[in-house]
């Protein structure tokens, strides 16, 4: 029961960082209709970017600003450079995912040239930990857990109830019809790619938060949650993605805590494939 | 000096045959395996672990399980049929179900998740460490560190990838390789044809993961030792890099990008001095493989070495003045009642809750033409591909000959003589018109990887015969001309007559067609018609999607007139232009 | 008709050629609406008449010719474009947004108006169709065709466009809701005080509703005229129904 307890909390937490990238990454290919495996490299690069005004004093919380700031930026560079001409020409989705994979060694080994072969780790103020028997959270790990909850909310309101938001929808659900109501598609798609650039960027930091320790290739196997999340809950499903993200960052923390810790993404490995090979379009899914 | 250069030739073979396997894999069968490297590395684990000594004989300086101490050339057969093996759970991820880049995405998760479980689990394999002292083959007989032996694995692993380079070519020459180019080009339309998605993927993965594997095989036995940064996932996406700069589809591209790439460039770098801090030129070297594939997709995507067209001419030689052209489908005698070949029963398909088709049963009688006619949506292309196999009807039943089909794929249904064509374009693009006709000929004794092994001594008579066919056809068609055209180069119309004739090609019982006459001429409409009434008389039944009633009028008996998803009525179409409800829903309005 | 006399129409399409991929669907083609009326297009399945629509707003390349609306030259515009100067289109196929609610298909409809006046124009597109109020909340994949094709209209009217272009709106409908379709929906449309231009395959019923109405074959323009000139021609019949001619017209009171 210990061991429960303190494993739900480790969970609550990779759970919290995991539902801020898989949002981000299942709307964006919702909108975009790019499978963007580079999202995990762009996640690192903005790390470093938080690492970089981190390690010159200034506080984390503030330096993860700068890293939505890079994740952003990096995103809407990669749109408008790379992905929306292949889309323009007709390439096809698998072709469009072997660029994003070649985007992912150009910004992976990129921030592996600029950074250093080195882990890295943020100096930041764990603050005090909140415990209830044994499960335990310490302050940073709290405020990541509200952070992502609020964040989440954001989410919910956007595109719920935000003219830009259900622009999103309307968009991803029918680009065409969007077009003819007078909708500037491609500005939304723009648009998309800063909100979902931001979420990602915030991910890498809190993700690095997380980890303790993090180097430029550290997301790759992160980035495996965030496809288990995304398919889980339906690719291109917001909600869907917060269900995934949940039941992927609770199962492998506490599968961690009963197997051994090194094999606790084989869960999340498990149900990717499995979901791939018997439900492709997720719990929630439509749109496949 | 000789050692570099040894060492040079044996991972330039190396590399050349790991560049085939995958070019085999993805350019010709169009399976994009990202986690190809694993099977690299499940050859050379499996070579090390049958070539090494049990692993209590070394002090437990590493763990491993085998330790056979199996004598050359076993450790290398190990590795092919264990890269062999490994590909098979992956069957599940190749069927028709799962989006190809999704599919993609699941292999190199899997790729991730390999490398991360050997690194960690030290008794499988020792962990991160890896396996070193992996004996070299012959090590007992012949000194491996003598010139003499260098080069004579060098020249080994040369042989290889030529031997590699040929057996591959002769599958992909053969009607085989035709069928697995046309799964690449168009999935669904080659399961239409009867092609079996899920069993053709699997042996591309099968095949290229032996090849693969031997490959592994092959270099631990050089550099005895591997371990799990020798196959991170990115050294596939390296592979990927090589054999889409040397050019997809074509297996000499796939030798060029090996040279250029992994060996030419990789190695290259390995030996320049090293610049800025540790770490530097390696993770510049990996920027450059990135900037390479998308530079190469955006610049040149068919690669230095494009794919080339089949020439006809090159394949066979002419086939010989035959009196007449042959048949173009089985004679089957025609009954006196008229036999129902197909029969539906209260079919049904419902999209999120809509139904597209409600409750509809037909029957259709063998040598008729039954035309399929109703205003945009009621309902007709849904229930053809129903008919075919290539969508799951969510309620009611499917008979052919009296026997139910409902649940037959495709696929099986297209081997049973029911088979469809598409409204929109469909034609194999990437294959020549020649090439679209053949690789529809059912049961061709080259269509398979036995077949395609045996050689062209084996298939030729048989392909000579399906060329024949193939000839008249075009005669017939009036498209002689274009029979070395990329299908993709012709009109629209000249496409749609590509698709009739595939599917005439198999010698279907059942013709399924989705708007067949739409963009052709009208001339040419009407004379289509009349030889498919021409096959009706001779027993095919067929079953037409179409929306220019003057062709209903005049080739089409009976007519089945449908409207929201439902059989609004059935007659000739004089006695449907009688009837009000037709009139008011179709017609006039 | 010169690409002069075009302006001051609702819609002027002068000799156009529009196609998919640079081939040519439709030839040559002008047609004039003028503004307040409805006019339509009929013809064979297959004649061109979506293509048509398609070039005019946008979705399909224009190959050569004119379009105007109102006094402007929208040759080439984007989509966008076209319907930001008061186009409203609905097409025959994905015409809503099917995950987002009634509501909200209606808000993207008005995407283009300011925040404040969008509750406004809702309550006038309800004013409408009254029975889209009571499906506010339902997801629109869940309507029926009717109510679907209704609530299409509907976002289509939310920009207050000067001109309604429908592509074969009764397509997938019963003939009942079909009729209803035509005599009430787009006669509703009409009394907003929008121009119409409609295709349609069900020629008899939208000729009763139409002020002018043009014929297509085989992607060419192949007759016009008020429906009562047309209803008189025997050549209509046959040209609508496409080719043969040998049979006897059907009878139109059937």
């Amino acid at each position: 029961m210990n061991i429960f307890l303190a494993s739900l909390a480790f969970g609550l937490v990779s759970a919290s960082v995991l539902a801020i990238a898989s949002v981000g990454f299942t709307l964006q290919f919702a909108v975009t209709n790019v499978l963007n495996l580079a999202f995990a490299a762009v996640m690192t690069a903005s790390a470093f970017v938080a690492y970089f005004f981190n390690a010159r004093g200034v506080d984390i919380w503030v330096a993860a600003l700068a890293a939505v700031g890079m994740g952003a930026v990096l995103s809407v560079l990669l749109n408008r450079f790379v992905y929306s001409p292949f889309q323009r020409r007709g390439t096809s989705p698998i072709a469009i995912v072997i660029v994003s994979l070649g985007m992912t060694l150009i910004i992976e080994y990129g921030t592996q040239a600029i950074a250093g072969p080195d882990n890295v780790s943020y100096r930041m103020n764990q603050g005090p930990t909140l415990a209830a028997g044994s499960f335990r959270l310490t302050g940073a790990e709290v405020a990541i857990i509200c952070l992502s909850v609020v964040l989440m909310g954001a989410v919910h309101v956007l595109i719920r109830y935000t003219r830009l938001g259900k622009a999103m929808r309307a968009t991803a659900a029918n680009r065409d019809l969007a077009r003819n109501s007078g909708i500037r598609t491609d500005r939304v798609v723009a648009v998309t790619w800063i909100v979902t650039g931001a979420l990602c960027g915030l991910a890498g930091a809190v993700f690095a938060m997380d980890a303790g320790t993090f180097g430029a290739t550290s997301t790759d196997i992160f980035l495996i949650l965030i496809l288990a999340a995304v398919f889980l809950g339906g690719p291109g499903e917001p909600y869907g993605a917060m269900l995934g993200a949940l039941v992927i960052g609770l199962a492998t923390e506490i599968s961690a805590a009963f197997i051994v810790s090194d094999y606790k993404d084989v869960v999340a490995f498990v149900i990717l494939l499995a979901m791939m090979a018997t439900r492709p379009s997720g719990l929630l899914g439509a749109k496949v | 000096m000789a050692y570099y250069v040894t060492t040079l030739l044996v991972y330039g073979g190396v590399d050349i045959i790991a560049c085939l396997a995958l070019s085999q894999q993805f350019g010709i069968g169009g399976v994009t395996n990202f986690a190809f490297i694993i099977f690299q590395a499940a050859g050379a684990y499996a070579a090390a672990a049958l070539s090494l000594p049990p692993d209590s004989a070394n002090g437990a300086f590493q763990t491993y399980v085998g330790g056979l101490q199996l004598p050359f050339p076993l450790p290398w057969i190990g590795a092919a049929i264990a890269g062999g093996l490994l590909a098979l759970p992956f069957a599940l991820l190749v069927g028709k179900r799962l989006r190809g880049d999704f599919a993609a995405v699941g292999l190199l998760v899997t790729a991730v998740m390999a490398n991360l479980l050997v690194t960690n689990y030290r008794p499988f394999l020792n962990g991160d460490a890896g396996l070193a002292l992996v004996p070299a083959p012959l090590s007992g007989h012949l000194d491996p560190e003598s010139a003499r032996y260098q080069w004579g694995y060098s020249a080994v692993a040369l042989l290889l990838a030529l031997v590699t380079y040929v057996f591959l070519q002769r599958i992909t020459r053969s009607p085989y390789g035709r069928t697995l180019r046309a799964m690449r080009d168009n999935d669904v339309v080659a399961d239409s044809l009867g092609k079996n998605l899920r069993s053709l993927r699997t042996q591309m993965l099968v095949l290229g993961g032996a090849i693969a594997g031997l490959s592994g095989g092959v270099l631990v036995g050089f550099i005895n030792l591997w371990d799990p940064a020798a196959w991170g996932y990115a050294e596939s996406i390296v592979l990927f890099a090589a054999v889409i700069i040397g050019g997809v589809g074509n297996h000499r591209g796939a030798v060029l990008g090996a040279i250029l790439v992994p060996l030419g460039f990789l190695e290259a770098t390995r030996y320049l001095p090293p610049v800025g801090g540790p770490g530097l030129v390696p993770a510049l070297e990996w920027v450059a493989v990135g900037l390479l594939i998308v530079g190469f997709l955006w610049f040149r995507p068919q690669g230095i070495l494009p794919e080339r067209r089949r020439r006809l001419a090159a394949a066979a030689p002419a086939a010989p003045e035959t009196g007449g052209p042959p048949a173009v489908v089985r004679r089957l005698p025609v009954a006196a009642t008229p036999e129902v070949v197909l029969e539906a029963r209260g079919l049904t398909r419902s999209f999120e809750g809509v139904k597209a088709v409600d409750d509809v049963s037909l029957a259709f009688a063998r040598g008729r033409l039954t035309g399929l006619i109703g205003p945009n949506g009621a309902g007709k292309s849904t229930t053809l591909a129903m008919l075919a196999g290539t969508l799951a009807p969510t309620g009611g039943t499917i008979l052919f000959r009296g026997e139910e089909i409902t649940r037959l794929p495709a696929y099986r249904r297209a081997r049973r003589g029911i088979v469809r064509t598409f409204q929109l374009a469909s034609e194999f693009k990437r294959l020549t018109v020649y090439e679209n006709l053949l690789s529809a000929v059912p049961r061709q004794r080259g269509d398979s990887f036995r077949g395609a092994v045996l050689g062209r001594r084996y298939w030729r008579a048989d392909e000579r015969l399906a060329i024949e066919r193939a000839e008249a056809m075009l005669d017939r068609f009036g498209l002689t001309a274009h029979g070395d055209t990329y299908a993709g180069d012709l009109s629209g119309g000249q496409r749609r007559l590509v698709e009739i004739m595939r599917a005439l090609m198999t010698e279907p019982e059942v013709l399924l067609l989705d708007e067949p006459m739409a963009g052709v001429h009208p001339e040419l409409a009407r004379r289509i018609g009349e030889l498919l009434l021409g096959l009706c008389a001779d027993g095919m039944t067929i079953v037409m999607v179409e929306h220019e009633l003057g062709i209903m009028d005049e080739f089409a008996d009976p007519v089945v007139v449908m409207a929201e998803g439902r059989v609004l009525a059935e007659g000739t179409m004089a006695a449907l232009r009688a009837r009000a409800e037709v009139v008011e829903a179709y017609l006039v309005g | 008709m010169s690409a002069e006399t075009v302006r001051g129409l609702a819609v002027g399409v002068h000799e156009l050629t529009a196609g998919y991929g640079g081939s040519p669907v439709v030839h040559g083609i002008s047609i004039s609406v003028e503004p307040g009326r409805v006019v339509s297009i009929v013809g064979p399945n297959g004649s061109g008449k979506s293509t048509l629509l398609k070039a005019v707003v946008g979705v399909v390349e224009v190959l050569d010719g004119k379009v105007h609306v109102g006094d402007r030259d929208v040759t080439g515009w984007s989509p966008e474009n076209v319907a930001r100067i008061g186009v409203g289109y609905v097409p025959q196929v994905d015409d809503v947004f099917a995950p987002l609610t009634v509501l909200e298909n209606l808000e993207m409809g008005g995407y283009l108006l300011p925040q404040r006046q969008v509750a406004g124009r809702v309550e006038h597109v309800l004013e409408v169709f009254p029975r889209l109020r009571q499906m506010l909340k339902r997801r629109a994949g869940k309507l029926s065709g009717g109510e679907r094709k209704m609530l299409a209209m509907g976002r289509a009217l939310m920009l207050e466009p000067s001109v309604v272009i429908l592509d074969e709106p009764t397509a997938n409908l019963a003939p009942a809701i079909a009729n209803a379709v035509l005599a009430e929906h787009v006669r509703s449309l009409a009394l907003t005080g929008a121009s119409v231009l409609i295709v349609e395959q069900r020629a008899k019923a939208v000729l009763e509703i139409s002020d002018h109405t043009y014929v297509l074959a085989g992607g060419r323009l192949r007759m016009e005229g008020t429906p009562a000139e047309l209803a008189a021609s025997e050549e209509f019949v046959d040209s609508f129904l496409g080719g043969g001619g040998s049979r006897a017209p059907i009878s139109r009171d059937a």
